[in-house]
């Protein structure tokens, strides 16, 4: 459990300080219009990229994960639990 | 085992009773009413965007009536009802206790909701289900608005008394061998979410009664016109509403703590880190509610504090899919429909979140808001996560409430057509934001970029209209007619459930 909080922590970390750093493309200052907008867009495709990369990682998993332990593969063993009949 | 239709009683005699299944009973047949009630407004307003120029709907105010009632008809009137009704059901039995704490204020709880639905759909009201001010205060039709207004207002209470039940029930009515550590995720999923409402709603209730007296001219807190601020009302409203997404997504989520682990054949992968998620979810669901306001002139401290804030709960929502994910993991997976809908469910809900981090990135959110991104990021997780874990849930316990078994094969068609079905409104919705199309208008230029893809989005709820309409035929006709279920282990699953379903409540 410990050792769980502590990697959801690091996750936190390495998602939310990036993100905090994104900011500063919109600063409350008038002008720059142009250039803010050239850097939004920037900050978005460079987001979207790192969203696909890791929803393919975790559908990819997903979608090998509803293939492989269903209930009709070949190689399908029951569980430890059911042989105790609860779980 | 509770078998409120295999054993027919008079209506009257489950309309009067205060026991939590008879209760939850109506529950769950108001909330599948309202669902349909507001999915053919949805199919309505699809169709009506079909292509640009008014179609059929007739002018724009008819429309902005349609889709403000459809949306809270379908926040208040379907989700918060169906997961009273699956808490009604089974937090008793969970927590091995006869009833409800307060029996008949958990039925006073659910005789306000008709009259409220009943004030919604008379009225008809048409400034939007954010209520906007000034609009709302200076020209909004009454007593349409009025009638909005003191709907909301029922509703509101309701969803106080139930919360007040819940957590009572959970606390203090829980057998006393069983520790808090042993509530089920289900339970703790409703403790959680009764937490929210308690501190959330009040805050509403408050803005609701203010907009009301701003409507009768004897104050002006919302009407710049006497040196009131309708940003203040936005603030009031989110400070309750964001919260609420999470009042509507807790629930669902402890809906698939229950399937993932029956239909896997595994224990939950780590019950505490689920107890854990749900808490800290719980808590920073109060962090966030400026990021629907950036665009509203807020300072950069207050952005940046609201959007880290937001993406707090981005750990807590990863530590429930990767708690499904692990306990999936050498399991023995049936697929049977309510998994089907459950991993459904989780995959969307991954998507959704993707895109709402997006939003709350303020700079991103310039450029989606108040667009068509912002309709398909949160149906995407109110349909995509918050139905598609309900809906799951539904055809889970439709055997112990019937006694009788769903046909599978209509169930499962059912998933496909919607899971396709959603993909194609949501996700389109999402480009069509990015396109610059705004939302909540009646009409839009013939760009082809936008016609083509409200068009596609139009078929997926179409799509959408069909699956619900063959799973209406489905419940109807199995509840009175399908197989009869082996109620001890309708899935076939083997082993036995580890709440007693055995231990019937008698009724009262």
């Amino acid at each position: 459990m410990t050792s769980m909080v502590g990697l959801f922590l690091v996750l936190a970390v390495l998602i939310i300080i990036p993100a905090a750093d994104y900011v500063f493309a919109a600063g409350d200052e008038p002008g720059e219009y142009v250039d803010r907008r050239v850097l939004i867009w920037n900050l978005f495709f460079r987001m979207m990229t790192v969203a696909f990369t890791v929803g393919a990682v975790v559908s990819g998993t997903m979608i090998w994960l509803v293939w492989r332990f269903r209930e009709s593969h070949p190689k399908a063993t029951p569980t430890p639990y059911e042989k105790e009949g609860v779980w | 085992m509770v078998l409120e239709l295999q054993k027919p009683r008079p209506i009257w005699q489950i309309m009067f009773s205060t026991h939590h299944t008879d209760v939850g009973l109506l529950y769950l047949i108001m909330s599948l009413g309202f669902l349909f009630l507001g999915g053919a407004l949805a199919l309505a307003i699809r169709a009506e965007l079909f292509l640009p120029g008014a179609q059929f709907i007739g002018d724009a105010m008819t429309f902005n009536r349609m889709f403000t009632v459809h949306g809270t008809t379908l926040i208040f009137l379907f989700l918060l009802p169906f997961a009273s009704a699956v808490g009604n059901y089974f937090v008793p039995i969970m927590v091995r206790y006869k009833d409800m704490a307060y029996p008949k204020l958990n039925a006073i709880a659910f005789w306000m909701i008709p009259p409220a639905g009943a004030l919604i759909w008379l009225g008809f009201a048409d400034f939007t289900w954010y209520a906007t001010p000034p609009y709302s205060i200076i020209s909004a039709p009454g007593p349409a608005a009025d009638m909005w207004i003191f709907g909301l207002k029922i509703l509101g209470i309701s969803s106080i008394l139930g919360a007040i039940n819940f957590i009572v029930t959970i606390l203090k009515c829980k057998h006393p061998d069983m520790s808090i550590g042993q509530v089920p995720l289900l339970a703790w999923s409703f403790l959680s979410s009764s937490l929210i409402v308690l501190v959330a709603i009040p805050t509403f209730a408050a803005a609701l009664l203010m907009l009301l007296t701003d409507r009768l001219g004897v104050s002006g807190f919302f009407n710049p016109a006497m040196g009131g601020d309708p940003i203040a009302y936005a603030h009031l409203f989110w400070f309750t509403f964001h919260p609420e997404v999470y009042v509507l997504v807790i629930p669902a989520i402890g809906m698939m703590y229950e399937i993932i682990p029956r239909f896997s054949r595994k224990p939950i992968f780590s019950y505490n880190s689920g107890v854990f998620a749900f808490v800290l979810l719980s808590v920073v669901s109060f962090s966030s509610w400026a990021h629907h306001m950036y665009a509203t002139g807020m300072s950069f401290t207050e952005k940046t504090v609201f959007m880290v804030g937001t993406l707090a709960a981005v750990p807590a929502s990863a530590m429930h899919v990767f708690n499904f994910i692990a306990t999936m993991w050498n399991g023995r997976i049936k697929f049977a429909t309510p998994m089907m809908w459950a991993v459904g469910g989780i995959a969307l809900f991954f998507s959704a979140g993707a895109g709402g981090v997006v939003n709350s990135a303020m700079p991103l959110d310039f450029s989606t808001h108040d667009t068509y991104w912002v309709v398909g990021h949160f149906h995407l997780f109110v349909m995509g996560t918050i139905a598609f874990g309900s809906i799951g849930y539904l055809y889970y316990m439709f055997p112990y409430v019937t006694g009788r078994m769903y046909n599978e094969k209509l169930g499962v068609i059912h998933f496909i057509l919607s899971f396709i079905g959603t993909i194609l409104v949501f996700f389109t919705q999402h480009i069509l934001g990015l396109y610059g199309m705004p939302r909540r208008i009646f009409d839009y230029p013939p760009i082809p970029e936008w016609i083509a893809m409200n068009q596609i989005a139009t078929v997926g709820a179409m799509i959408i209209g069909v699956s619900m309409a063959i799973f209406l035929a489905n419940i109807i006709y199995s509840s009175g007619k399908g197989k009869i279920a082996n109620t001890d282990d309708p899935f076939g699953l083997g082993g036995k459930y580890y709440y007693p379903f055995e231990q019937k409540n008698p009724h009262h």
